[in-house]
């Protein structure tokens, strides 16, 4: 088990120095303050329009608190929803309190200087992005935030800066997870939807949708190829060839506990979530818990950190757990990293509101 | 009340910027800071340092701010409501009650003088904003001396922010559009005996509405209040009573059927002066003893019941004496009792001294040390489950300390100047907690102090006249305690939107009937995060106003121009939204006056 772990180690080093070989055959290094570290997505207060992207080089532990506006001079105006880079592009899903004023933000990826935006009618209420190719998908809530019950993906082709397409997807489209020529589409758990969207990326065409006991939830694709999605109190492990629901782990929620922040470790075997809850006084409680994805039933006695978090990711380079804290929306937060087997690290303070990780 | 500081707005400053709200005339004369959401939206006033809820605005002596949110939007008071204008610096509670913890604004209505005067004009500014209001006031001999007399006024302004260009240095000017109009109808009984009757409604309408075009996305908050007051005193005894109706229509998207609520206030007052004898040797003691009982009755759609109720009852006892000509003093009570829970006990003292009184040069030195007090809003008690009905009023002392002195013949004018330290720890401090899903608490404690610089200086030499009015405050406002771990990341920080630094200056010559003034507004950051993490920028706006008047027979055409923000400076508000940048106004006002 060692010498296996230890030849997988050497293999991954003389490939690393292979792919750092060839990048620096074909392309020169990329130049810019952002090239190495984690990117952190805050969400900022709603009615402030303050929100950021943070980033911290991951040998330190303070972070540079708003980059776009270091790179530009000028903020960007919204909540920050989502992030992702596709070769030297970066995309961010900003989300302002007035209508007509979201936006998908482009930003050369290394020094996040402004590469342009997409606005409304064709962006209303961003949520989450995936690259495929030259093409990245936005879900969109569209303009009906009082009911969830539109919504839209669009597709933004990443060289002309357009939106192509608008391919419906009903009850506020919200969690994407990509795999082998599939999108899948959850919802947000205000909306009315039990079922999960399935949109080929060649046509980009909706196919008919994975029905689901509750709003549905992609988490990702595990180490053995299947989807797993949480609806509702229960996790569902799907079969990505015939979209039939394999196994269901139900979540402890006593009915008035709410699972989130569903986050694969790196070896895609395990799967952390946040259970939370809010008492009379309005304060938050919870834990984050962790299960195999071989698991007949997702333990709940002891959490693996007796803490919630609004953001949960694993760093593929390191394998620390990343989880955002927000003390309110109306200060800082923080980064907390942790080992995976919950001991804590350290914490970094961040932007307002941060609930979302990018490892570069 | 002697110790305290007020300022008087006087009347040619109004009539200058008669087309426009009282938060514009507040920034140019005062170093109240004002939290603004954009041009012709929410405007709420930081005053010493303080919150929204901390500054009592009164009109004819009533407090007008809305019960439900405990604070006035100063873009819905325009300048057409009111004829007087006065500011009370610091804690007034003893005298004027909950709500006076940073200072109050005073707003009145005068009786008119002159038989006939009738007054009408319009105001056209860029970006299609219009502002309109005609008023006509009269007075009459009636038998047996009594004289009636009365101003009717009326007032219709059309924000509709066309900007030209949707963004200013990539931040959005915001589509947004405000119609407000209103009707003043005040009307004054008097006899030669000392006896007065007067009458006085105030309704008024404002409709704000964001993102108009997006037929979805668009907020409609409409803000109407219908006031009526009638006060009638005789000699030494005055009764006043009230009906203030508060009416807020809320709705996003479609907005035919908006969320209502509407409070209703009744209001009775009754106070009597005394003058009581000390013996042959001392002056008289003047005591003014009185109470307030209020009734107030909301339906509000957030509320976890409809309707609410709530009685609110005050006793004072004012007193003011003046052992010698330098000094004049005085102790002032109060208590207030409310439904469910009472406020603390009120007292005040004031102590004022001529430290040099000379035939052209007065020195005075000003003192108070008072309590103050803010009861809990209808919103901060009754909203469904955020709200606390066991929230407890907030409480303060005020101490400040201030030096006025006042030269008759200085620079070839008058010239009055005056410094001010205050240091105003409140305690109970409620608010919206953002760690714990916005409930209401009485967690902060705060600690405002400053120091506040004036200056007024007026001269007239033939047809000519000068004048200066300037001012520099600086104001340290912190949360003085710590409540959870992520709290200590807030102590000792400036709370959010009050600058520490604010200066303002007014300064015009006029020649004749023609005028020129420069006004300059500046603010420090303002730190928009509890933390201090964020922030938006200090800036300095800069206003030029040119006025002249011509006459012919009894009717006179007032035309003036502005231009507003000359140096195109950039700015955000609250949103993050930028500010307009340069733009113009014009204005036509025809009067006459039959005298």
């Amino acid at each position: 088990m060692k010498m296996k772990k230890q030849l997988a180690s050497s293999l991954a080093i003389a490939l690393s120095t292979l792919v750092v070989w060839s990048c620096n055959q074909s392309d020169p290094a990329p130049k810019g303050d952002y090239i190495s570290g984690v990117f952190v997505m805050n969400e900022g207060n709603f009615s402030q329009n303050n929100g950021a992207v943070s980033y911290f080089a991951r040998e330190n532990n303070t972070a540079t608190a708003d980059i776009f506006s270091a790179a530009n001079g000028t903020t960007l105006k919204g909540g920050v929803q989502d992030y992702a880079a596709s070769e030297e592009q970066g995309i961010i899903l900003v989300d302002n309190m007035s209508a007509g004023q979201d936006k998908v933000q482009f930003v050369q990826r290394y020094t996040f200087k402004d590469e342009g935006t997409i606005g409304a009618p064709d962006i209303e209420n961003p949520r989450e992005v995936v690259i495929v190719g030259r093409k990245a998908y936005v879900s969109c809530w569209g303009t009906d935030v009082a009911k969830y019950s539109t919504g839209y993906v669009a597709v933004i082709d990443l060289t002309t800066k357009k939106v192509t397409k608008k391919i419906n997807v009903a009850d506020g489209p919200e969690n994407l997870v990509y795999n082998n020529g599939k999108l899948y589409v959850g919802t947000t758990q205000w909306g009315a939807g039990n079922k999960l969207a399935i949109i080929n990326t060649s046509s980009d065409e909706a196919g008919s949708p994975i029905a689901t006991p509750g709003t549905a939830n992609p988490v990702g694709i595990d180490a053995n190829g299947k989807l797993w999605v949480n609806a509702g109190d229960k996790v569902l492990r799907i079969n990505t060839e015939t979209n039939a629901t394999e196994a269901s782990l139900a979540i402890a929620t006593g009915g008035t506990k709410t699972p989130g922040n569903f986050t694969f470790s790196n070896d895609l075997k395990s799967i952390f979530f946040v259970l939370s809850w809010y008492d009379a006084a309005g304060k938050e409680h919870g834990g984050t818990y962790k299960f195999s994805i071989s698991d007949i039933q997702i333990a709940m006695v002891t959490p693996l950190i007796a803490r919630p978090f609004a953001g949960l990711a694993v760093d593929p380079s390191q394998g620390l757990l990343y989880a955002g804290v927000s003390p309110s929306y109306t200060q800082a937060g923080y980064a907390v990293r942790y080992r995976t087997d919950g001991s804590l690290v350290d914490s970094i303070k961040v932007g307002i509101a941060p609930t979302g990780f990018f490892f570069q | 009340m002697s110790g305290l500081k007020i300022q008087r707005i006087d009347s040619a400053s109004l009539s200058q910027i008669r087309y426009q709200n009282i938060g514009d005339v507040l920034s140019a004369y005062t170093p109240i800071a004002f939290k603004n959401y954009g041009p012709g939206q929410l405007s709420t006033a930081s005053f010493r340092g303080t919150s929204a809820n901390h500054t009592a605005v009164l009109w004819n002596g009533l407090n007008i701010n809305a019960p439900t949110l405990g604070q006035t939007d100063f873009s819905t008071i325009p300048v057409a409501g009111f004829d007087q204008l006065s500011v009370q610096y610091g804690s007034a509670a003893s005298i004027v009650g909950s709500d006076a913890v940073g200072g109050s604004i005073l707003l009145a209505s005068n009786a008119p003088a002159n038989p006939l005067q009738v007054s009408a004009g319009r105001q056209r500014e860029s970006f299609n904003n219009k502002h309109t209001r005609a008023d006509i006031r009269y007075s009459v001999p009636l038998r047996g001396h009594w004289a009636l007399s009365g101003k009717t006024a009326l007032y219709d302004n059309r924000v509709n922010n066309d900007f030209p260009n949707p963004t200013r240095r990539t931040y959005a000017l915001l589509p947004t559009e405000t119609f407000q109009k209103g009707v003043v109808q005040d009307l004054f009984l008097r006899s030669p005996a000392d006896q007065e009757i007067s009458a006085h409604v105030w309704l008024t309408d404002n409709k704000l509405v964001l993102t108009p075009e997006d037929e979805q996305g668009r907020e409609m908050t409409r803000t109407t209040a219908y006031r009526t007051m009638l006060r009638y005193q005789i000699r030494t005894l005055t009764l006043r009573t009230a009906w203030v109706r508060d009416i807020i229509d809320y709705a996003k998207g479609d907005l035919s059927r908006p969320d209502h609520s509407v409070t209703d206030k009744f209001a009775s007052r009754i106070e009597k002066d005394f003058t009581v004898n000390l013996g042959r040797h001392l002056n008289p003691l003047s005591l003014k003893a009185g109470g307030e009982w209020t009734h107030y009755r909301s339906r509000v759609p957030g509320y976890a019941q409809m309707p609410v109720s709530e009685n609110r009852t005050d006793f004072f006892l004012l007193s003011r004496w003046q052992p010698t000509s330098r000094i004049t003093t005085s102790i002032n009570l109060r208590q207030g009792l409310v439904t469910g829970f009472n406020p603390p006990f009120t007292p005040s003292v004031g102590l004022e001294y001529g430290l040099i009184q000379k035939t052209r040069y007065h020195l005075v030195l000003k003192g108070s040390y008072g309590r103050s007090y803010r009861v809990p809003t209808l919103n901060e008690r009754y909203w469904k489950d955020l709200g606390n009905p066991n929230v407890r009023p907030e409480t303060g002392w005020n101490k400040e300390l201030g030096l006025e002195q006042a030269f008759s013949e200085a620079l070839g004018g008058t010239l009055r100047t005056s410094a001010t330290f205050y240091h105003n720890r409140i305690r109970d401090w409620t608010y919206w907690n953002p760690a714990t899903s916005y409930r209401v608490e009485n967690l902060q404690q705060v600690l405002a102090r400053g120091i506040e610089l004036q200056l007024h200086y007026l001269r007239r030499s033939g047809p000519w006249q000068t004048g200066l009015d300037a001012g520099y405050a600086f104001n340290r406002s912190s949360q003085e305690k710590a409540y959870d771990n992520y709290s200590q990341d807030i102590v000792g920080k400036q709370l959010v939107f009050v600058p520490e630094h604010t200066a303002n200056a007014n300064a015009f010559v006029q020649f004749k009937s023609t005028r020129f003034t420069g006004q300059l507004q500046a603010a420090s950051k303002r730190y928009t995060t509890f933390d201090n993490s964020q922030f938006l920028d200090g800036y300095g706006l800069v206003n030029l106003l040119a006025e002249t008047a011509f006459a012919v027979e009894k009717c006179r055409f007032v035309i003036q121009g502005q231009v507003r923000n000359v140096t195109d400076t950039f700015y955000l508000n609250v949103r993050n939204n930028a500010m307009p940048g340069r733009s113009f106004a014009l204005s036509l006002t025809f009067s006459y006056d039959s005298q």
